[in-house]
């Protein structure tokens, strides 16, 4: 049988969408958080040795 | 700008660091095989195999107020640790640890869900950050004990289950020296309003095996305004099977609809759903189908919709379906 393809797109999400682990909208108050906390860091790293 | 000649010399040989870090190393590991210390971590491996903490006497005693466990072991984490940072001046505390100006938790122990936790919050960065605007639910089972320093905690309290809007109780509480709380924080949440100085406290902490996700509620209104993953297994699945779908890997298409039929997180399983479907059309409708007529799943009455939609744009569809309408 010759089946459609189906659009990703073309298929809903659940109502209520879940952010991914760690996700916080109410970072204010970060303390009452527990080991999920997530950050992002970002990090320069010297390519080359200054001479 | 100026940097220590200690440090710079770094740049061209790192080896004072590794030995430093050696250094750190041994000296957590002696810290460890001390008698309480050796105790409180052979408990600790029980606790998160989910012995209750009733059965783990070295450990419990670190949560039982009145007990001077908790002051005696973290003592003798702090002596130990000072006097490392002391010869080894350059060295890291191998130990995850977090730090944002407010809030500084150093991790002592970590296995399966459960974690013990150094956590200070100082009391003068936390007053300079805006009041919270929602109480943060999670599978996760906690225990503290107050070190030192003093606070005005909320805990405020939700109903399980109900509709849009839950209904939360705030309750105020003062936190001293010697303070030990167990909190559910599927139900009970805490929120630090102030603190006096710097409150230091021990944390333990036992995450649930369960598929409920993280939930951030409003204050104001009681409305659902976030959540989240509550196993960080579940979002990297959720990456993966977005990569695998981008990369048209049709051959994962089996392995996505095995996902979408077993038990776990609705999200995690919905993704798994939409993404077989994308790649593999026989695949995915015939998952679809299976959770559609699984009574009491919760993704049934979503799956059925989908299903039917699916149907009316692709009749063809119908051949395949084994309960048709």
């Amino acid at each position: 049988m010759n089946l459609p393809k189906i659009d990703l797109s073309s298929l809903p999400d659940l109502d209520t969408l879940t952010g991914l682990y760690g996700s916080l909208l109410d970072a204010t108050r970060i303390a009452e958080s527990d080991d999920s906390i997530v950050v992002l860091m970002t990090w320069l790293y010297e390519v080359l040795n200054p001479l | 700008m100026l940097i220590h000649p200690d440090l710079r010399a770094l740049r061209g040989d790192d080896s004072p660091q590794r030995a430093a870090q050696a250094v750190l190393a041994h000296g957590l590991d002696t810290w460890r095989t001390a008698a309480q210390v050796a105790a409180v971590l052979q408990d600790f491996a029980l606790f998160a195999k989910h012995e209750p903490l009733s059965e783990c006497d070295a450990l419990g005693a670190l949560f039982q107020a009145g007990n001077p466990a908790a002051a005696c072991f973290v003592a003798g984490f702090v002596q130990a640790a000072a006097a490392m940072l002391t010869s080894a001046p350059l060295g890291h505390l191998p130990m995850r640890h977090f730090d944002d100006g407010v809030l500084t938790t150093l991790v002592l122990a970590r296995e399966g869900n459960a974690t013990l936790s150094l956590v200070a919050i100082a009391g003068a960065a936390l007053r300079s950050r805006p009041a919270a605007k929602a109480a943060r639910f999670a599978p996760v089972e906690t225990w503290e004990n107050v070190l030192s320093g003093t606070a005005k905690v909320q805990q405020v309290s939700r109903r399980t289950g109900g509709g849009p809007a839950t209904a939360l109780a705030v309750q105020d509480r003062q936190l001293s020296p010697g303070s030990v709380t167990h909190r559910d924080e599927q139900c009970e949440a805490r929120i630090v309003a102030e603190v006096q100085g710097m409150l230091v406290t021990l944390r333990l902490q036992r995450r649930y095996l369960s598929d409920d996700p993280v939930c951030e509620i409003d204050l104001a209104t009681g409305r659902l305004i976030h959540q989240a993953a509550n196993r960080s297994q579940d979002s990297r699945h959720e990456l993966m099977l977005a990569l695998l779908g981008r990369m048209g890997r049709s051959d994962a298409a089996p392995i996505m609809a095995a996902m979408a039929r077993q038990e776990g997180a609705v999200a995690l399983r919905w993704q798994s759903l939409r993404e077989c479907l994308a790649l593999d059309t026989s695949a995915g409708f015939a998952a679809l189908c299976d959770v559609a007529a699984s009574p009491g799943d919760p993704l049934a009455v979503p799956a059925g919709a989908l299903r039917a939609q699916l149907l009316e744009a692709h009749p063809l569809l119908g051949a395949l379906d084994p309960c048709p309408a």
